[in-house]
């Protein structure tokens, strides 16, 4: 897998930095973390190659960070609480809605887990691995039902759900970690944990249910902000 | 009032990281990483790490040494020791003016 990342660098990067580089990548295990910043890493020295370094430098969105991860926890888990609570026909809105939230919800959600898991995945990297691989998965099945939901009916619903529940398990599977490791708050673990796994045993009860978003949505929004006051300005470093 | 520095873009910041870990002696890229970790407690990838190190090392802040086993160490030039003092220099300006202003508002 190292030598593939080193790859995805020009050839003349490669040709100056690639044995050291794959050398750091042999220090320590990779999370999803690093992995999206090695691609980054890799994109831009493909436009800097190419002389296209300046039109990027001018953006600060694309390097990962735990700023990145704490954006995308606070959307992914707004949209997809949204998405949610559409179940209960609280507010009438076009049939698309609800498939729409959800998917952006759970694409962010990918995000975030990646964003959020660098320490995690120091420690514990098969399970961060399994935690994203699950999301990963479960979103892919949930644009695949819901598309066919579009396109044949409602005979594929069950497709669709069965990816939202993958991409859950995902979801507590992350809070594990986390709670393992505190990397991060573990009260806001135990949250995004009990909200992941409670709509499966909800069984249609409606507080539960309920119970169930608040939880998830509490829990990933509270992460998210940690995330994001973590990854301060260098101004605020502590002196090591 | 801010520093002359040359651009480098959403790598500033890294740069400015990885020339405060340098300053105390050479560091191959692992050590930098572990450095900066520990005196910031938060993450940086090694994409990031090797952007902004290619970017010091195009500038002429950082040089590289022969490498030890596959880790390359890097150290500070004389001109980037000066543009890392001119660079927390400016912060520490800059900080000055927040706290006097700051002090001023609550009297």
């Amino acid at each position: 897998m190292r030598s593939l990342l080193v790859r995805c660098y020009p050839a003349r990067w490669r040709a100056r930095y690639g044995d050291e580089f794959e050398a750091i990548l042999g220090e320590r295990p990779l999370g999803p973390f690093d992995v999206a910043d090695i691609l980054l890493g890799a994109l831009d020295a493909q436009l800097r190659l190419r002389g296209r370094g300046a039109d990027i430098a001018q953006g600060r969105g694309l390097s990962m960070s735990l700023r990145v991860g704490g954006i995308a926890a606070i959307v992914g888990a707004a949209l997809l609480a949204s998405a949610g609570l559409l179940s209960y026909d609280l507010v009438r809105v076009d049939d698309r809605v609800q498939p729409v939230l959800l998917i952006t919800g759970l694409g962010a959600l990918l995000v975030a887990l990646a964003g959020l898991s660098a320490f995690q995945a120091r420690v514990a990297p098969r399970l961060i691995w399994t935690a994203f691989a699950m999301t990963a998965v479960g979103t892919i099945v949930a644009v695949v039902g819901s598309a066919a939901v579009t396109l044949f009916g409602d005979a594929y619903w069950a497709l669709g759900i069965g990816g939202v529940f993958a991409a859950l398990a995902g979801s507590a599977l992350f809070a594990i970690s986390t709670y393992r490791t505190a990397a991060l708050s573990r009260g806001a673990a135990v949250l995004v944990g009990v909200g992941s796994v409670l709509p499966v045993f909800s069984g249609g009860v409606q507080p539960l249910y309920l119970t169930a978003v608040v939880c998830f949505l509490l829990g990933w929004f509270a992460l998210g902000v940690e995330a994001i006051r973590l990854d301060r300005s260098a101004s605020e470093m502590r002196p090591a | 009032m801010a520093p002359k520095t040359p651009e480098f873009g959403r790598f500033a910041e890294p740069s400015l990281l990885i020339l405060v870990s340098l300053s105390n002696g050479p560091k191959h890229g692992y050590a930098i990483m572990q450095d900066v970790e520990e005196g910031t407690g938060r993450p940086m990838g090694p994409g990031t790490l090797y952007a902004a190190l290619a970017r010091l090392e195009e500038q002429g802040l950082i040089e590289p040494l022969p490498p030890v086993d596959r880790r390359r160490p890097y150290r500070l030039t004389a001109v980037g020791a000066s543009n890392l003092a001119e660079q927390l220099r400016g912060l520490s300006d800059f900080a000055q003016m927040g706290l006097r202003q700051l002090g001023e508002s609550r009297r």
